[in-house]
């Protein structure tokens, strides 16, 4: 088990190497630069242009660039922010906890409606099973940030004196700070509900017909003993996966949701270094966003041996 | 409270049409914060006396990138540098030229300005402020290395030299009616102490407020300065802005009061919010900037004066302006009205009369007798406006037989291809506010590399923005520009829309004393008290 861990940790390490290269050159393909982008339509020269890129040393080779930067990042150095001046771990480290934050209310709130959803759908079928699949392809069809606009514009339309708008830091007061996340929360996992939902359901109507269900019930065990010990643990294994999977989608969508919602985290930092091509920024989020995810599937895979006793990794 | 002197306004206006006849001494006596308050200012705030203490809360759309004024190149950072920093001269509400830090100016002969600073100024480190500050920020601008946006501008500057502890004398190459202009500008213009480093993340200026703590896309604060020199002010203790890049997000913040004040990119929103409740305070906007229709002339068919023309007779400007912003602008042409020699969208100009037969009268002339397909049209996808402009000029120009294609378009890339003049035929980005109408002009002479690169090539109006430069009068300078804007519309180099504020602005009335400035900087939160 631990050497299965070992191994698929160090695995993980090449596949870092290439998605930072890969968003390295990505992200230098992307016409326009930091000096073109920060200074928009403002009256510049260009020999100001040229020597501002040298400031930064946009001007050296993209491979002798990566070198430098991955030479640095491998000592722990990110290098320092175009738009702040300031290191970019020192940004970074308390944008990653509000965005983690963030997805782990999101990933819950999506786990229960979806797990609570899929199930009834399966196990009440009839009415119940149109409404939720109905509710579902809803979902499907419209993107969190629409839903997010929607409850930005609805609360402040009609709730205007709740303040969604007002972020307040966990160290300030760690209630006020989860209830300030609720919203875009919800937003975030409505949409990741959807899939968790339909796997559920999937799952759990797969395993009622199997023999051993039959079996359960043919000797008279209770419905919940049988939903709660035959069905649902059954049942949990590919909804483990989707959560999982899911990750990313939540990392993704917290982009447009931290916007929108105007709340410090990741994906705010990161649609703004995008927009401003804050290469060293970039390099840093991505880098996180991609080690969450490899780290999450790890677990995923650890998970599984703990709820499926045909998987084992000796 | 405090009273405008008559004498004292006069000379300021002097100060801003400097004229050969007035050599010697302006003296403009400024005794305490009198002249801090101007016209406009004190009509906004209202009745009663200004309180002091409280907290301001801003909504910004945008966050600073960088806080140092000598290196700084983004728009976004101007809120901040315009409350932290401050210049030897400054604008007015009504975007005249008056003393700040300097208390007044000699120009012996049209090359030189001998400033007289302030005295007992101090910096926010305590440090006093002397004319090697002045001298030392000048050298900054000008050093290569500093890779300074305001070089350009004060590219016209030959020499900074300290001639006392409170005197600094500027010799210039030619005579530059915009060189007090840009001195006036926010940050182009302000004074950075000496020996101080690391002025981008932590700024030591001479404004009324004092840099105290930034949290990226959080929030930016700063506190009263306690040693500023117009006595009394500033009244809040504290200034804090709050960053929402969503605009529906600044909408609902401000409706919920989790905000005082901000601005809009949307007339119409600003316009559907201050119906909401009688106590929101909108101002109305001064026209500060202009939508262009940037034409690639470099060759055909636009390098052909009558297509141009058939573009410019296929348009409805008054239309576009109704339809996109409500009527809340003018016309434009090149230069916007709030500067010298501005255009009040009224007049008449070469060419702005629709006219959809004459138009495809010269595009028959010119070989297009089955109208011409222009291909791309790129304009910014991130702003609405733009592109909702750029969609009714394609029915326009339709009528006339002109097809173009839209393509919305990221900023960074669109604006690379601007200025280099590499894109193919027509390309929309709306022009923002520059300290002098001589910015705005040269962009499109044969001089200027962007100009060069599009394909301009004309003798005659490269000879009329170098000489519009060095007129010192500004009547006499107003009518250069008049003649030079005509002139563009004539030969139709850009196809200027309409004229509008950059945002529109919107507070609770409970902020009082508080004025929009057309050069889009909040600077009389200085003069702004709250009661709550």
């Amino acid at each position: 088990m631990m050497r299965m861990v070992a191994l698929r940790l160090a695995l993980t390490l090449p596949i870092l190497l290439g998605v930072s290269m890969v968003a390295f050159a990505l992200m230098r393909a992307l016409p326009g630069d930091f000096a073109q982008a920060s200074a928009g339509t403002t009256t510049i020269s260009v020999e100001a242009l040229d020597q501002i890129r040298r400031n930064l040393g946009l001007d050296r080779p993209i491979w002798a660039q990566y070198l430098a930067w991955l030479g640095n990042a491998l000592q722990g150095d990110l290098g320092l922010s175009f738009a702040t001046r300031r290191p970019v771990l020192g940004e970074l480290v308390p944008r990653f906890l509000v965005t983690a934050e963030l997805t782990l209310i999101a990933g819950l709130m999506a786990l229960t409606l979806g797990t609570c959803t899929g199930l009834a759908s399966a196990r009440l079928r009839g009415r119940v099973d149109w409404i939720v699949r109905g509710w579902n392809s809803l979902l499907l069809a419209v993107p969190n940030f629409v839903v997010a606009t929607l409850i930005v514009l609805l609360a402040g339309l009609y709730f205007p004196t709740i303040g969604i708008f007002t972020y307040v830091p966990f160290a300030e007061d760690p209630v006020a700070n989860v209830v300030s996340l609720l919203l875009p929360a919800l937003s975030l996992a409505l949409t990741v509900s959807v899939t968790i939902s339909e796997n559920t359901r999937a799952a759990v109507l797969e395993v009622s017909s199997q023999d051993y269900v039959m079996v359960a019930r043919a000797k008279g065990l209770t419905a919940s003993a049988v939903l709660r010990d035959y069905l649902v643990r059954n049942a949990l294994t590919p909804v483990i996966t989707v959560t999982g999977l899911q990750m990313a989608a939540l990392l993704g969508g917290s982009i447009l949701i931290e916007t929108i919602f105007t709340i410090p985290g990741m994906g705010q930092y990161l649609f703004e270094s995008v927009t401003t091509r804050d290469y060293p920024a970039i390099q840093g989020i991505v880098l996180v966003a991609a080690s969450v995810v490899l780290l999450v599937n790890v677990a995923v895979d650890i998970a599984y041996a703990r709820v499926d006793a045909r998987v084992s990794y000796d | 409270m405090t009273h405008t002197d008559d004498r004292a306004e006069s000379e300021i206006l002097a100060a801003a049409s400097p004229s050969l006849d007035r050599r010697t001494l302006l003296r403009l006596a400024l005794a305490g914060g009198a002249l801090g308050l101007a016209p406009a200012a004190l009509a906004q705030s209202g009745a009663g006396a200004p309180k002091r203490g409280g907290r301001l809360t801003i909504g910004a759309d945008a966050d600073p990138i960088g806080l140092d004024p000598v290196t700084l190149t983004a728009f976004s950072s101007y809120d901040f540098t315009a409350l932290i920093y401050s210049g030897l001269l400054r604008w007015n509400a009504d975007m005249k030229v008056e003393p700040d830090l300097a208390t007044g100016f000699e120009q012996p002969d049209p090359t030189t300005y001998i400033f007289k600073l302030r005295s007992g100024v101090k910096f926010h480190n305590g440090q006093d402020f002397e004319a090697a500050d002045v001298k030392h920020t000048f050298d900054r601008i000008r050093d290569p290395a500093s890779a300074s946006p305001s070089a350009t501008m004060f590219a016209s500057v030959k020499e900074v030299t300290v001639v006392d502890r409170l005197t600094v004398r500027f010799d210039l190459h030619a005579p530059s009616a915009a060189f007090l202009s840009y001195l006036a500008t926010n940050p182009t213009g302000v004074i950075v102490p000496r020996g101080v480093g690391e002025l981008a993340t932590k700024p030591v200026g001479t404004g009324p407020f004092v840099f105290e703590s930034y949290q990226p896309n959080q929030q930016f604060t700063l506190k009263a300065n306690p040693s500023y020199y117009e006595a009394g002010l500033p009244y809040l203790d504290t200034v804090v802005f709050r960053f929402f890049k969503d605009q529906a997000s600044l909408t609902s913040a401000l409706r919920s009061k989790a905000i005082d004040m901000t601005w809009f990119k949307d007339p119409k929103v600003s316009a559907q919010i201050v119906r909401t409740s009688p106590d929101l305070v909108s101002a109305p906007g001064k026209t500060t900037r202009t939508f262009p229709v940037w034409m690639n002339m470099k060759a055909a068919p636009l390098n052909d004066v009558r297509v141009r023309r058939a573009l410019s007779l296929a348009t409805d400007r008054a239309a576009c302006l109704q339809t996109v912003l409500g009527g809340s602008g003018k016309v434009a042409a090149m230069v916007p009205e709030s500067h010298v020699g501005g255009y009040d969208g009224a007049g008449e100009m070469p060419y702005y009369k629709t006219d959809i037969a004459a138009a495809k009268r010269l595009l028959a002339e010119a070989g297009h007798a089955n109208g011409i397909d222009l291909g791309d049209y790129l304009v910014v996808a991130a702003n609405p406006l733009d592109v909702s402009c750029a969609q009714i000029l394609q029915q326009q120009w339709a009528e006339a037989g002109i097809k173009v294609a839209i393509k919305p378009m990221e900023t960074a890339p669109l604006i690379g291809m601007w200025l280099k003049g590499e894109f193919p035929t027509l390309l929309s980005v709306a022009l923002s506010w520059s300290p002098d109408p001589d910015a705005i002009v040269s962009r499109i002479t044969s001089m200027h590399g962007q100009g060069k690169s599009s394909g301009m090539a004309d003798a005659k109006l490269d000879a009329m923005v170098v000489e519009a430069r060095t007129i010192l009068d500004r009547g006499k300078r107003a009518e250069a520009y008049m003649a030079i804007q005509r002139h563009i519309a004539d030969n139709a180099y850009v196809l200027d829309i309409y004229q509008y504020p950059l945002r529109w602005e919107a507070w609770w009335s409970h902020a009082k004393g508080y004025a929009p400035l057309a050069a889009n900087i909040r600077s009389f939160v200085r003069t702004t008290w709250v009661d709550k």
